[in-house]
């Protein structure tokens, strides 16, 4: 910094005077990667990503990957719908799996023998989408005056009275009659759901809903990306901005607040549509929180307000739990994720080198210790399955009584990590290694074994640290706020 | 009539173990304006620890100390674990993002909340414990008001809860932190120029609000439900809504909420179905929301003028 | 053009405006001056409906617009800049004015999302409008600046590109809080010229709230003296600069005397 002011004259600001250093590529890898990314213009990445979607479509015919890549789409579509509602917009929906939910229970409602009707796709999901977005007119009527938090508690709750009353309506007594309906399926669910028909083609298999996923996302992207460049999308970004001063330019806040969340709504009213086509059936829980979750934590892990960051965020973490199932992928997944976040906060290959190195070392002496102290272990052959496992039998001990040294290695590795967040930094250094032990061990242990407690632990713990370490995502860009 | 005194008396119960858990909420929007949705899985945490201290003390059967003794450590280091808790959750889940725009300390609450369900899930497994208080008290025990028969679980619970709530607004009131939260509450910078050490009283209001969830979550274990990971959720829920209906900020209004909830959902149990108590409970909120905005005692504006 | 009377605005028990009576008529260049916590600033909240008067009239050309929403009085032509700078921070220069164009354009998400030659043709002539309105501050807002985030604008730039802001409205009233706070004297000359040229070139009616005694005197036609609320003094500069009350008000009781 000092060498550019001297080169301030009077008048010319800080920022025209740090032009030259932006300019200059930052060292090594970074530099390259920035240079890539400026030299390729967001239509190009866009149609390469296009083009991979389009030869997967073509030449993958793995029924598995086709049914996850099915799935990406759709929380691809959620990941968008949320982006404009907090991203644009900035106003926190925690209810918006509901519109989703409803959704896909108006098809399975227009679709099956449950309510013995059989609409055309091509007037159901229209139809949906209608009913969706005009169900988001209303949850935004209330909304209309509440700050921030208390619109993600109103709309939470809103999100909780779709599923009691999905859950309640399957015995419900009409006056007049005598004998019950069953509406929902309660918890049971509706399944036996017709196929989408369109074009005059029944969509049977997986690869079908595909390509109408290809087609419905680009033609989404390219909506998306349009709106955001022109009047409505920046006038949302203005109410994210400053709601009083947008206002007082003449901006209608409160019917662009609404707008935001039928837009929102009729996106995940679709997806849900397609997800009930695809599913063929459609149960309740697969709408909660925990859904919830995922899918802003794609859009905060990508970047809330950035349309390529939500696409990332989305494969993240659609693609993440899949991987998880597999102990294989998993412990390949853990061990590179954990080695890379080495290599960051280390910086340079000497210091990686040294961490790896105090990592290894850590390991002898607690296996020494083990057997010094009589303590039972874990057969080899019981837990050194995948690749990964096979290489670590050597190093890595693994007590007999799994459930209570894990229990144990999980508080441990809490507490360090949390006391790691405060610790001076002379001693940091030192506690990496021990952190990154305890890591892998609680892997083995535990983790690696239990895929969906995993997923939500990962995500719990990425939540709190995004915000306090990089709260605008990966993608997103550093904002200035004003409180 | 008998039937109706019934409800009021189970709504009152139910009613201050949700007015427990609204003054979490509360005291927390007060001193720092966010909304701490990991509270009811502190909540969760308390009935947990109450749980293995009572299996620590020989279990539900074979107690070592005597019964109420028993009780009174229960709630003593459940209190004293769920405070614990708060404080660390504050330290390092909030603390950081105190400058950090408005919804920053939510997602990271939403967090917190992920991932201590999670984390009571890894290490105590999905079952569900349940307090086993027959064992200890018997059923029968209790006495009548005319048609009503009030247990002594019940009792000593409400009493109980009648007091905590007591406690707390003597603090609030009277003590140097408590006076010092109400400040902080009213002007932060002011508080800070006055030389209020505002670190040290945002602990304590955070040790405070956990701790009083803890006891809430022991009252519910020993009201001979079920303990399980989960079971944070709704009540957090819940406690949140009472907080609001009342006036989010206000200590009374709590208070207020919390038994007006517990009441309204008593008798919609009794009178209406069980099945939709819920769904009834989620629209009063709405309902509130709309015709009242700052609650029942609130002066703090959640709408904007 | 411009008319409030008998206007009073009460918070509990705080009254902030007693009975005000201004107007402002077509054309003019109005200041507002007075010490701190006179009600200058609650006055521009009170016209352009961020509060709603507790009794009295606020008239635009005769309307009543007391108590509308801020957008509304927006719409029916006046626009303000903020004491404290309220600019759209993360979005970039000519973002900012952009925006604010929203209530002059009509595209909707749909027009917008099939990028329909209609909604193509009004994007364009809103980037041409908002070039034009920075072009109006010369080099200081000039074209390589437009895509940076106002948050990297130096302060007296961002006190610019807040009033090229509340030029893309389309107003015909223009309420400026403060404009040449925080300025040193180049900058408030220059903000001086500014508003003289704003009268001349956009044909706007400006009521000015301003502390610096240099720039009001180089610009009002009349100037009017808030304290504690109430008007203390109205007239051209010279009048009220030396009314006693007016120098009670900013240097306390006695000093008229003193002089």
């Amino acid at each position: 910094m000092s060498e550019d002011t001297s080169k301030l004259g009077i008048g010319t600001d800080e920022w025209v005077a740090q032009h030259e250093k932006r300019l200059q590529r930052r060292a090594g890898l970074p530099g390259v990667i920035d240079l890539l990314n400026q030299r390729v213009s967001n239509r190009v990445r866009y149609s390469v990503l296009a083009l991979v979607a389009i030869f997967f479509g073509l030449f993958v015919h793995n029924l598995y990957l086709l049914r996850i890549a099915s799935n990406l789409g759709v929380f691809l579509m959620m990941t968008l719908g949320i982006n404009i509602v907090m991203g644009f917009a900035g106003l926190l929906d925690l209810g918006f799996v509901a519109f989703y939910g409803f959704g896909a229970y108006a098809y399975a409602l227009t679709s099956s023998s449950q309510l013995n009707q059989h609409w055309p796709t091509y007037l159901s999901v229209p139809a949906i989408v209608i009913v969706t977005a005009f169900l988001g007119y209303l949850v935004s009527l209330p909304s209309r005056r509440l700050f921030g938090d208390y619109l993600a508690i109103v709309t939470l709750f809103f999100g909780q009275i779709f599923i009691q009353l999905v859950l309640s309506s399957d015995s419900i007594t009409f006056p007049g009659h005598t004998d019950s309906t069953d509406i929902t399926g309660g918890s049971n669910g509706i399944p036996g759901l017709d196929p989408f028909r369109l074009f005059g083609r029944a969509f049977k298999s997986t690869t079908d809903y595909y390509w109408l996923l290809v087609v419905v996302l680009t033609l989404l992207l390219i909506a998306i990306v349009r709106i955001d460049r022109t009047r409505v999308g920046r006038a949302w970004r203005t109410i994210r901005e400053d709601t009083l001063a947008s206002q007082s330019m003449g901006i209608k806040v409160n019917n662009l607040k609404t707008l935001a969340f039928v837009v929102g709504a009729a996106i995940a009213g679709l997806a849900g549509a397609i997800f009930a086509g695809i599913q063929d059936a459609v149960f309740i829980n697969g709408f909660d929180i925990p859904l919830l979750t995922l899918i802003y934590a794609a859009v905060i892990l990508g970047g809330s307000g950035s349309i390529p960051g939500s696409i990332i965020g989305a494969f993240v973490m659609s693609v993440l739990p899949e991987i998880l199932r597999v102990q294989n992928y998993s412990e390949f997944l853990f061990l590179a994720v954990l080695l890379v976040t080495i290599a960051v906060i280390g910086k340079n290959l000497k210091k990686f080198a040294i961490n790896i190195g105090a990592l290894v070392v850590i390991g002898y002496p607690v296996k020494a210790l083990f057997y010094l102290s009589h303590l039972t272990t874990t057969p080899t052959k019981v837990w050194a399955i995948a690749p990964v496992s096979k290489v670590l039998q050597y190093w890595l001990v693994l007590p007999a009584n799994r459930i209570v040294w894990g229990n144990m290695a999980f508080i441990a590795l809490i507490a360090l990590v949390a006391y790691y967040s405060i610790a001076h930094e002379a001693i940091k250094p030192w506690l990496l290694p021990f952190i990154a032990y305890i890591a892998i061990f609680l892997w083995e242990d535990r983790l690696v074994a239990d895929a969906s407690t995993t997923r939500q632990l990962i995500i719990g713990a990425m939540l709190v640290v995004m915000m306090i370490v990089r709260p605008q995502g990966f993608l997103g860009k550093a904002r200035v706020e004003v409180l | 009539m008998g039937y109706l005194g019934q409800q009021l008396v189970n709504g009152l119960t139910l009613g201050g173990i949700y007015a427990l858990i609204a003054l979490g909420y509360s005291l927390v929007y007060g001193v720092l304006q966010i909304l701490n949705f990991a509270h009811g899985d502190v909540y969760m945490v308390g009935a947990f620890i109450g749980y293995f201290v009572e299996i620590a003390l020989g279990g539900p059967s074979h107690s070592k100390v005597p019964v109420p003794v028993m009780i009174f450590i229960m709630f003593a280091v459940s209190m004293i674990g769920t405070g614990l808790l708060g404080i660390v959750i504050e330290r390092f889940a909030y603390r950081p993002l105190r400058k950090s725009s408005r919804i920053a300390p939510l997602i990271s609450a939403l967090g917190v909340s992920i991932l201590l369900q999670n984390a009571a899930l890894l290490i105590f497994s999905a079952n569900v414990r349940s307090y086993d208080t027959s064992s200890f008290i018997p059923s029968t025990a209790g006495f009548s008001l005319g048609s009503i028969t009030i247990d002594s679980v019940r009792l000593a619970v409400l009493i109980l809860a009648m007091l905590l709530m007591f406690a707390l607004s003597k603090w609030v009131n009277k003590t140097q932190v408590g006076r010092a939260m109400r400040a902080i509450a009213v002007d932060r910078d002011a508080a800070v120029m006055m030389g209020i050490d505002i670190d040290r009283v945002i602990r304590w209001t955070f040790f405070v609000g956990a701790a009083l969830a803890g006891a809430a979550g022991v009252m519910n274990g020993l009201l001979l439900r079920g303990v399980s990971n989960g079971m944070g959720f709704v009540p957090g829920l819940k406690g949140f809504t009472a907080a609001v209906i009342g006036g989010i900020g206000s200590i009374p209004g709590a208070m207020a909420g919390g038994l007006l909830l517990g009441v309204v959902e008593s008798l919609t149990q009794g009178y209406l179905s069980t099945n939709f108590s819920d769904f009834y409970t989620f629209i009063l909120l709405i309902a509130v929301m709309l015709l009242r905005p700052n609650g029942l005692f609130g002066k703090k504006a959640i709408v904007k003028a | 053009m411009l008319e409030l009377k008998k206007v009073s605005m009460q918070f509990d028990a705080l009254k902030s405006l007693t009975e005000l009576d201004l107007t402002v008529n077509k054309g003019e260049i109005v200041s507002v001056i007075g010490p701190n916590g006179a009600g200058k600033t609650t006055l521009f909240n009170v016209v352009t409906g961020i509060y709603t008067p507790t009794s009295g009239e606020v008239l635009l050309n005769g309307k009543s617009i007391a108590g509308q929403d801020p957008a509304d009085v927006n719409r029916l032509g006046i626009a303000r800049t903020f004491q404290n700078v309220r600019l759209f921070l993360n979005m970039s220069v000519i973002e900012n004015v952009m925006s604010a164009t929203y209530a002059r354009t009509k595209s909707n998400i749909f027009s917008s999302a099939l990028g329909l030659p209609s909604s193509r043709r009004e994007e364009r002539a809103v980037r041409e409008k908002a070039e034009e309105l920075l072009n109006f501050f010369g080099s200081r807002l000039t074209g390589y600046r437009w895509d940076q985030p106002a948050y990297s604008l130096s302060y007296a730039n961002r006190r610019r590109l807040e009033i090229a802001r509340a030029l893309a409205t389309n107003p015909k009233v223009l309420l400026l809080d403060e404009p040449a706070a925080g300025m040193n004297p180049k900058e408030t000359q220059e903000i001086t010229d500014v508003i003289g040229r704003l009268r001349a070139e956009k044909e706007l009616t400006i009521l000015v709230i301003e502390h610096d005694m240099h720039v009001v005197e180089g610009i009002s036609d009349r100037v009017i003296a808030l304290d504690h609320g109430v008007k203390i003094a109205e007239g051209d500069f010279d009048s009220v600069a030396t009314h006693p009350d007016v120098v009670d008000a900013y240097l306390g009781k006695g000093s008229a005397d003193r002089k």
